[in-house]
């Protein structure tokens, strides 16, 4: 690729949430191989992602980022990740770090918070240097990934079950 | 699970706030449109703009059969499964004769082993299938592989089907059917107006499910692709014409479920009429909400589902990652 200027997206928080869960998740997710509409588990994450915390702003876009929910407490921005459970915390987790840092790149300084509506938990979370570092390598292997020619083959884990993409990778 | 809504009769197919409302002579049903997958419509139905809004919204296909069950169109909503990187892919394996070839020689390879898969059944059941089935193997495993070219698969494939509609006389022998050769336009017997209306039915299925996945349902390789047709559906029909619309033929026939009064002769023609209509789609629905295990997805799957694996096995070959393998019945 040396030399030629190549027009390649930007890592968006969906995809580092996937690939902290499964890596082939995140490679078909770039190339716009969507998951299967149809499932339910698809369905219900984003009824409780648009039903939850009503009062509260929602769906802002910044660049390539799409954040659930901003709000202001006294002196803080707080960002907020809406998931449906906390099955995937660690993936949750690193989602909102990227925000987190992506906005301080930006010159934004916020909070963040990790909300499951189902389980009336909230995580608050704020980005520290070992957690910077953490994202930024994160980004880094993203992007190694997805530029690869082939998809990484399916690998079985305890995803399978309720992702959409199981019948795409087990058919 | 979403439904397939089947509509024979005639009236007006509007949008009532946010269902599907039919109005016929028989009174005004409504259908929740999230449980609808996509609608086929028999009779002279009446609809606007904004019903075909509401399916787009939906992403609810509509499929029209004419008077004579034929099939006339679909209405097939703007595209919402999005991905530059397969449609190149598709067309990729479409402008390359040897990679076309070698999808076209699997979709003939799939339809001739359901074929045989079907006759073998019927040969467990006592009837006399040995010549259909010893003449169907040679052509699958003889000249199947020695084509060059997919006009040549289109010949085995023909051939093949011919001594498989044949076939049928003696799989229903002692019945008031009998075939003479394949017939279309129009169907010469009733058998072929059985054959004809399944296949158009396994197509438009077919179609459906394309709509679900990344491909473009424009682009096949055993059919030619003329870019005003949907081919790819046909392509993948071939796999499942023998184990879906065939095996419902043999059965309405078989259990004298359908006879000859449910055809309607026009000149040479013979048509099925509606009370035949409604037991095969009956019929052929059961069939696809039959499940059975697959040992890959680690859970029971329906026919239905199976042929939306079919079309992601095709994704994943376009996409290099696993050689398509048509699916073969076991039973």
């Amino acid at each position: 690729m040396a030399g030629r200027p190549v027009h390649v997206p930007p890592v968006v928080g969906s995809l580092v949430n996937a690939y902290v869960i499964c890596r082939r998740k995140a490679w078909l997710m770039y190339r716009q191989i969507s998951p299967d509409e149809d499932n339910v588990f698809l369905h219900m994450g984003r009824l409780i992602q648009g039903q939850s915390y009503g009062r509260e702003r929602k769906e802002v876009r910044l660049e390539h980022l799409s954040l659930d929910l901003i709000r202001r407490d006294d002196e803080n921005l707080i960002v907020a990740e809406v998931k449906k459970s906390s099955r995937a915390r660690a993936a949750a987790r690193m989602q909102l770090a990227f925000y987190l840092y992506e906005l301080r790149e930006m010159g934004i300084e916020a909070k963040g918070e990790l909300l499951f509506p189902e389980e009336r938990r909230r995580e608050r979370m704020v980005l520290d240097e070992s957690l910077a570092q953490q994202v930024e390598h994160l980004k880094e292997s993203v992007l190694m990934l997805v530029l690869q020619e082939q998809a990484p083959p399916p690998e079985r884990t305890s995803f399978c079950n309720k992702c959409a993409y199981t019948e795409f990778c087990w058919a | 699970m979403q439904k397939t809504l089947y509509l024979f009769a005639s009236g007006r197919l509007r949008r009532k706030d946010n269902t599907i409302c039919v109005e016929s002579d028989e009174g005004t049903k409504y259908f929740p449109v999230v449980s609808l997958r996509d609608i086929f419509v028999f009779g002279e139905v009446d609809l606007n703009k904004k019903l075909l809004e509401f399916m787009e919204e939906n992403e609810i296909i509509l499929h029209f059969f004419g008077y004579y069950g034929n099939y006339v169109g679909s209405f097939y909503p703007r595209e919402h499964y999005n991905s530059g990187y397969v449609i190149l892919r598709q067309a990729e394996h479409y402008l390359d004769p040897a990679r076309r070839l070698e999808l076209a020689r699997k979709f003939v390879d799939g339809a001739l082993a359901n074929i045989l898969q079907v006759l073998r059944y019927y040969q467990n059941r006592g009837k006399e299938l040995a010549p259909y089935v010893e003449s169907i193997t040679r052509l699958a495993e003889e000249s199947l592989p020695a084509c060059g070219s997919v006009e040549e698969l289109m010949a085995v494939e023909g051939n093949a089907r011919g001594y498989y509609y044949e076939s049928f006389n003696t799989i229903l022998e002692g019945l008031p059917f009998t075939i003479t050769g394949r017939s279309k336009r129009p169907p010469a017997d009733p058998l072929n107006a059985l054959i004809s209306f399944g296949n158009s039915l396994v197509y438009a299925k077919v179609l459906t499910e394309i709509y679900k996945t990344h491909l473009d349902p424009r682009i096949g390789y055993l059919h030619a692709t003329n870019f005003r047709r949907f081919t790819l559906n046909l392509d993948v029909a071939e796999i499942f014409k023998p184990i879906l619309a065939d095996r419902v033929l043999f059965n309405l026939v078989g259990k004298k479920m359908v006879g000859l009064e449910d055809f309607e002769r026009r000149g040479g023609a013979y048509l099925l009429k509606e009370r035949g209509r409604r037991l095969y789609v009956q019929e052929l629905e059961e069939k696809l909400q039959t499940t059975f295990h697959h040992r890959r997805l680690r859970r029971n799957v329906s026919y239905q589902t199976l042929l939306r694996l079919e079309l992601y096995k095709v994704e994943k070959h376009l996409m290099g990652e696993q050689p398509y393998e048509p699916f073969v019945s076991r039973w």
